[in-house]
């Protein structure tokens, strides 16, 4: 036999389930490893799918839906402050650690404030479509007034940048844009002087995928992450 | 539905899940979509519209409904850990689903050889149900050409064959039911999947 053969009856065996236990075992570690095997288990999947067609299907136990529901892991994001676009594609498989991240960003962000009585009035905002797309953190203090965003697994495409925009009564609800959002920082600062504090407090914020060096337009022209503030102290 | 858009929303797609025809493959990959999305609505109505099916591939594997419902369980969980691999360029969502189902159900019959058919009166009861409407041209003609090359195989290799696919028998089993030794039957399988493999043109 050659050494496609090789492959192809082991991983034939794996997909028929003929396999011993521990043969099993290896085949598994194996086709992490081995493309050329994880390739050859796939294509018996497809081949022999149309045999799992003939088999009849059987009534579930009613109760299991939601034993399965109570065992799914719960996204422990703020629901309230992720109101967001819809997602670009490309952007799926980034990051599933995104939103854990984020959370633990906003707690530590959170105590921090909180830890701080006297001190008033912080805001902050997630930009987070779901777990797999790029997030970031938006941070006001409201006495100096300025403005810091941290991305969180959110490198831009290439040849991309992220720009930031303030949706407010100033401008009649028209995004401004805050400029870019620096590449390879921790953080960007934005001082929001020219902006009094209510308008900021009732402002929407928005970050758009652009063309390097922003948009060409002065208006958001790619998919676009919206938020609002939220108080994390008073 | 032109008026109110183009996309139905979760809860209307959930609601047409209920119809099985509904369960097409299309419909099944924007759910999973949705399901790595984090969408539990999602969830639940590709649930509704595929839990059936993978529960009798689970169960004709298993043997045992306690064991059955368990591995159904895993199962979905899988699906909502790893719908953001699927990968629809590469195939079918149902064969992705199925292949979930039936590598839990063998990892789990594997650990538990002990269990005989004989132990199984509930399984050895079902009778062929029709299928499911799930593509089912494009399937049926999956089906005879697999079945065509199934048939140029030796009847009792055939029969091997069948009975690891969907009953999920290991060797051992498959040695006793043919009389002959676990090697031969090793053998017969080598040479069978070889020329399955062959004679479907991959």
């Amino acid at each position: 036999m050659t050494e496609r053969d090789e492959i192809d009856v082991l991983a034939g065996e794996y997909v028929l389930g003929t396999l011993d236990a521990g043969e099993r075992a290896t085949a598994q570690a194996q086709r992490r490893r081995d493309p050329a095997l994880e390739a050859a288990i796939v294509a018996w999947e497809e081949r022999l799918a149309s045999l799992a067609d003939r088999v009849p299907p059987v009534a579930v136990p009613e109760d299991l839906l939601a034993k399965i529901e109570a065992k799914l892991p719960r996204a422990d994001r703020p629901q309230q402050i992720v109101a967001l676009e819809r997602r670009a594609q490309r952007w799926r498989r980034l990051a599933i650690a995104t939103s854990a991240l984020a959370a633990c960003l906003l707690l530590a962000f959170g105590v921090r404030e909180l830890s701080r009585p006297h001190i008033p009035t912080s805001y902050v905002a997630v930009f987070q479509k779901d777990d797999a797309s790029p997030a970031f953190l938006l941070t006001v203090d409201l006495v100096t007034r300025v403005l810091s965003v941290r991305p969180v697994a959110a490198e831009p495409p290439a040849g991309k940048s992220y720009q930031l925009w303030i949706a407010s009564e100033k401008s009649g609800g028209a995004p401004q844009s805050l400029g870019l959002i620096e590449a390879n920082q921790a953080s960007t600062q934005r001082a929001l002087a020219e902006f009094d504090r209510g308008t900021v407090e009732r402002a929407t914020f928005g970050i758009s995928l652009e063309p390097a060096g922003g948009s060409p337009t002065g208006r958001p022209t790619g998919p676009a992450f919206h938020a609002k503030l939220i108080k994390t102290s008073r | 539905m032109g008026a109110r858009g183009e996309v139905p929303n979760a809860r209307m797609t959930a609601l047409g899940l209920l119809r099985p025809a509904a369960s097409t493959a299309a419909t099944i990959v924007v759910l999973l979509h949705r399901v790595a999305a984090q969408d539990r609505e999602a969830f639940a109505a590709l649930y509704t519209a595929t839990s059936a099916k993978l529960y009798g591939i689970i169960l004709r594997i298993s043997r045992r409904r306690d064991i059955a419902d368990e591995v159904l369980q895993e199962v979905y969980v899988q699906i909502w850990e790893r719908a953001a691999y699927y990968d629809a360029a590469k195939g079918s969502p149902i064969t992705w689903m199925v292949a979930i189902a039936r590598n839990r159900a063998l990892d789990e019959a594997r650990r538990k050889q002990a269990v005989s058919i004989e132990d199984t009166p509930e399984v050895l009861g079902i009778a062929d149900a029709e299928e499911l409407p799930l593509d089912r041209v494009e399937k049926s003609q999956q089906l005879q050409r697999l079945g065509r090359c199934l048939d140029a195989l030796d009847s009792d290799r055939r029969e091997v064959v069948l009975l690891a696919y969907r009953e999920g028998m290991s060797r051992e089993a498959l040695g006793q039911r043919f009389s002959r030794p676990p090697a031969t039957i090793k053998s017969w399988l080598r040479r069978s999947l070889l020329q399955l493999r062959d004679c479907l043109g991959q």
